[in-house]
């Protein structure tokens, strides 16, 4: 009778798999498959119209469109992870693009300016880090304190400065706006945060910090600790960005990232990634959400789409997909 | 026989590829007190969780009072009649009492749109009173109260309507104080044989069943594999034909431990120096390897505390928690030291709900598992493959999220994830609480075999036959104070430890 209750077993768990594979992950299927759609119907619809979103140059819209939102949004996850949201990302962007800009005219290279702009992400990493778990506030509020802080430092400087915008002077930056270039950057990026997030403590314990504090805790993870490394992983996301940014006119303005902190919000959730982090976070949400976003910004208009009309329409293509992954069924949103 | 109230249909609940329930009938009856005994996951849980608009069937009809029954959520079950305490703990933090109980039918004591709270209150003590219970005011903030205290709160919650007609009782005693447990008998025979109301009473405390229950229904594996009558329970070969029906074979009788040696090494594996924390002033405890110490006590007499002190939890006001001459001062400077901490806040404190098996089996072992910060996820998989086998977790795959599990196996992971550590010393908080017969058995073998191995274990535990069984000293507390110890010995029983309780 044994023998017989074991066999019953081994076939359930043959038949089980996929269902068990689909339960798990119908929230990232969904989301790939929102970029897949996109990606499929601008491959038949647009040569319609004459043109083509394969075409090099479309590609290389595209590229651009998606680079800076890309590099922040997969060192965000990091923060996100954690249940966090950080709403100073925009203001890093403009203060980072800034520097780099200065520093970069005044020593005719960019790499001081590199260096100075890392320094200060950990700085930066440390205060929204570790001010949460320490004051026993929600994070998001020295978000906003760091974001207010570093818009009044922008609007010194720029006022100082008497001007609005600055752009390099001597400096070639043509290098940062090869499509190639972006590709590649954001592919080593991908890696690295994939190896972080994915093959080390750093990863697994954010994920467990946004999933249950406590538990996280009693299972010996140090919150202040791992929280500080995942917001300076991310800034370094941002300084990359930041170089892109900038890098792509290779001036800065005083609104420079200016809201940068809603398109990474939207390129997270649209990639299925729960805001309230937790277990389900992934890298790829990130990427998946970036690239949705900005094939429709390309595509869009390739299509006939007055430009005017693209927000309504991206607005409805975000809220369906909200819809379906992110319902309160599947714990995706905050409580 | 009374009326029929509720009647259960083919009855069928899969949870994505888990079948909890197969086509399962069953049917309740006025003035009866229906015990569901079964081993984790055996459903018993599932088919109340579907009666009561908890979580809804896959396929399967119920007929309530004669009509078609589908309840679309809890509180229409509540309004109909059909009320349902939880296993876990199903309280509203941050609020007061009385509106935890009066949760959705604010209305009763609003004008004009605006809540009364004052009358609030004063209904929620009224009816607080009613059951029994003094040391509980309505509008005090929820969050004040212990665990056990916002279970009898979620009691009076469930009976605040007058139109009860089936109340389920869902693995509630474990999580009640002494006296707690007193309340609700007290009520539910009240209920059953005075109102002629249905009480449906899950659990896997076997005494409690047979003692309790008018008729009893036996679960296996999502099957109703037995009934019995109250006759048949009289009968003295009951308790070995419910365990047979429940795990399905002999399971032999042993159970606790057997042996009498309370001798372990001299060898200190934990010490409590002078600690002080609120109300425990002073404490002192040395626990050596291989020993296993029980501490027992009335809900609130502060052994909880005891536990998570060791642990490094709480912060101390007073004194110091040593082992290997190093200070315990946080959970990650315990664990660094080889010490492991299994919570009674199961879902709350031990486990990852969201996370898989394996996530969650392998948490503390991070650190040991990689290798110049990577870690390998076969290396993962491997570990935790090891400790599901070992404990035989009920689950087809280490991908499985643990939220999926039934309670019992949840605290199997919640145990292996210290197997898995290989931690040296492991502070238990009731570590067979939710557990049946065939896992608990299984589990105190482990717990044997790990005083064999030479690990010390600090055992906290509501359950005074577990205590007797396997610790080699028992230390009670009342009122934050030890009251006394008792050495192991056979002719220790729980009546000799009881007045040093209450």
């Amino acid at each position: 009778m044994d023998k017989g209750e074991n066999m019953e077993n081994i076939k359930v768990n043959d038949s089980s798999n996929f269902k068990e594979f689909w339960y798990n992950n119908k929230v990232t299927i969904i989301s790939y498959s929102g970029l897949l759609f996109c990606i499929i119907l601008f491959t038949i619809v647009t040569p319609l119209t004459g043109q083509s979103i394969w075409s090099p140059e479309k590609l290389s819209t595209l590229m651009s469109d998606v680079i800076v939102t890309a590099l922040m949004s997969v060192g965000a996850v990091f923060i996100y992870s954690l249940g966090n949201i950080d709403i100073s990302i925009g203001k890093q962007i403009g203060l980072y693009s800034t520097i780099l800009v200065l520093t970069g005219n005044a020593t005719g290279s960019l790499l001081p300016g590199i260096l100075l702009c890392i320094l200060l992400s950990i700085v930066i990493a440390v205060i929204n880090g570790a001010s949460g778990p320490v004051f026993k506030i929600i994070s998001i509020i020295p978000s906003v304190v760091v974001m207010q802080i570093l818009s009044g430092i922008i609007m010194i400087i720029y006022s100082d400065l008497g001007t609005r915008s600055i752009s390099l002077k001597t400096i070639d930056y043509s290098f940062f706006k090869s499509p190639i270039v972006m590709v590649v950057v954001l592919v080593i990026e991908i890696i690295i945060a994939v190896y972080f997030f994915n093959f080390t403590a750093i990863g697994k314990y954010t994920r467990a910090i946004g999933a249950n504090k406590t538990t996280a805790m009693q299972s010996g993870i140090s919150i202040v600790k791992y929280r500080i490394y995942a917001y300076i992983i991310a800034g370094m996301g941002f300084v990359l960005a930041a170089l892109f940014q900038m890098g792509y006119t290779g001036s800065a303005s005083d609104s420079t990232g200016t809201g940068y902190h809603m398109n990474v919000m939207i390129a997270i959730i649209l990639g299925g990634m729960p805001v309230s982090g937790g277990m389900r976070s992934r890298i790829s949400a990130a990427v998946v959400g970036a690239f949705t976003f900005s094939i429709l910004d390309v595509g869009l208009p390739l299509i006939g789409l007055p430009t005017r009309m693209t927000f309504i329409v991206k607005a409805s293509i975000f809220l369906i997909v909200v819809l379906l992954t992110s319902r309160k069924k599947y714990g995706a949103l905050p409580k | 026989m009374g009326d029929v109230i509720l009647e259960i249909k083919k009855m069928h609940k899969t949870f994505g590829p888990t079948v909890a329930l197969k086509e399962v009938n069953m049917t309740l009856r006025k003035g009866e007190i229906r015990g569901l005994i079964g081993e984790n996951g055996s459903g018993k849980s599932t088919i109340m969780s579907i009666a009561s608009g908890k979580i809804p069937p896959t396929s399967g009809q119920m007929r309530y009072k004669g009509k078609e029954w589908k309840p679309t959520s809890m509180l229409e079950a509540q309004n109909h009649g059909i009320a349902m305490i939880l296993q876990e703990a199903n309280t509203i933090p941050g609020v007061t009492v009385a509106q935890n109980i009066f949760a959705g039918c604010e209305s009763r004591f609003s004008k004009f749109g605006i809540v009364d709270m004052n009358k609030m209150y004063r209904a929620a003590d009224d009816l607080i009173s009613k059951f029994g219970i003094k040391h509980i005011k309505g509008s005090n903030p929820i969050d004040i109260y212990s665990f056990e205290d916002r279970k009898l709160i979620e009691i009076v919650r469930c009976l605040m309507n007058d139109n009860v007609e089936i109340l389920v009782v869902d693995e509630t005693t474990t999580a009640l104080s002494m006296d707690g447990r007193e309340i609700l008998y007290k009520l539910i025979h009240h209920m059953a044989e005075q109102e002629d109301k249905t009480i449906v009473f899950v659990s896997h405390d076997m005494d409690e069943i047979l003692e309790h229950c008018s008729t009893l229904t036996v679960l296996r594996d999502g099957d109703v594999v037995g009934e019995l009558s109250r006759e048949e329970m009289n009968d003295v070969e009951a308790t070995q034909r419910i365990r047979y029906l429940m795990v399905g074979r002999e399971i032999g009788e042993k159970y606790y431990r057997e042996d009498y040696d309370s001798s372990h090494t001299g060898e200190l594996a934990l010490e409590m120096k002078n600690v002080t924390y609120k109300n425990i002033k002073n404490f002192n405890l040395k626990l050596h390897k291989g020993e296993i110490i029980g501490f027992g006590g009335l809900s609130g007499c502060g052994m909880r505390d005891i536990g998570r002190i060791a642990y490094g939890i709480e912060k101390i006001d007073g004194g110091e928690v040593i082992r290997h001459e190093k200070s315990i001062k946080t959970p990650l400077q315990a664990i660094t030291n080889d010490i492991g901490y299994i919570s009674k806040n199961r879902d709350s404190e031990a486990l990852l709900l969201s996370a898989t098996i394996e996530e969650n089996i392998v948490l503390p072992s991070i650190p040991s598992l990689s290798k110049k910060g990577f870690i390998s996820p076969k290396d993962e998989h491997q570990l935790a493959k090891n400790e599901i086998e070992a404990f035989s977790i009920k689950c087809h795959s280490g991908k499985q999220l643990v939220s999926t599990l039934s309670g019992g196996n949840k605290q199997k992971v919640s145990f292996a994830k210290w197997t898995a550590k290989e931690s040296d010393v492991i502070v238990m908080d009731c570590p067979t609480r939710g557990v049946d017969i065939g896992v608990k058995q299984s589990m105190y073998a482990l717990i044997e075999k790990m005083k064999r191995e030479g690990k010390a274990i600090l055992m906290i535990s509501e359950e005074l036959s577990e205590l007797v069984g396997m610790a080699d000293r028992i230390i009670i507390m009342k009122d934050y104070k030890v009251t006394k110890e008792f050495m192991r010995s056979p002719d220790l029983t729980q009546h000799d430890i009881i007045e040093y309780m209450i």
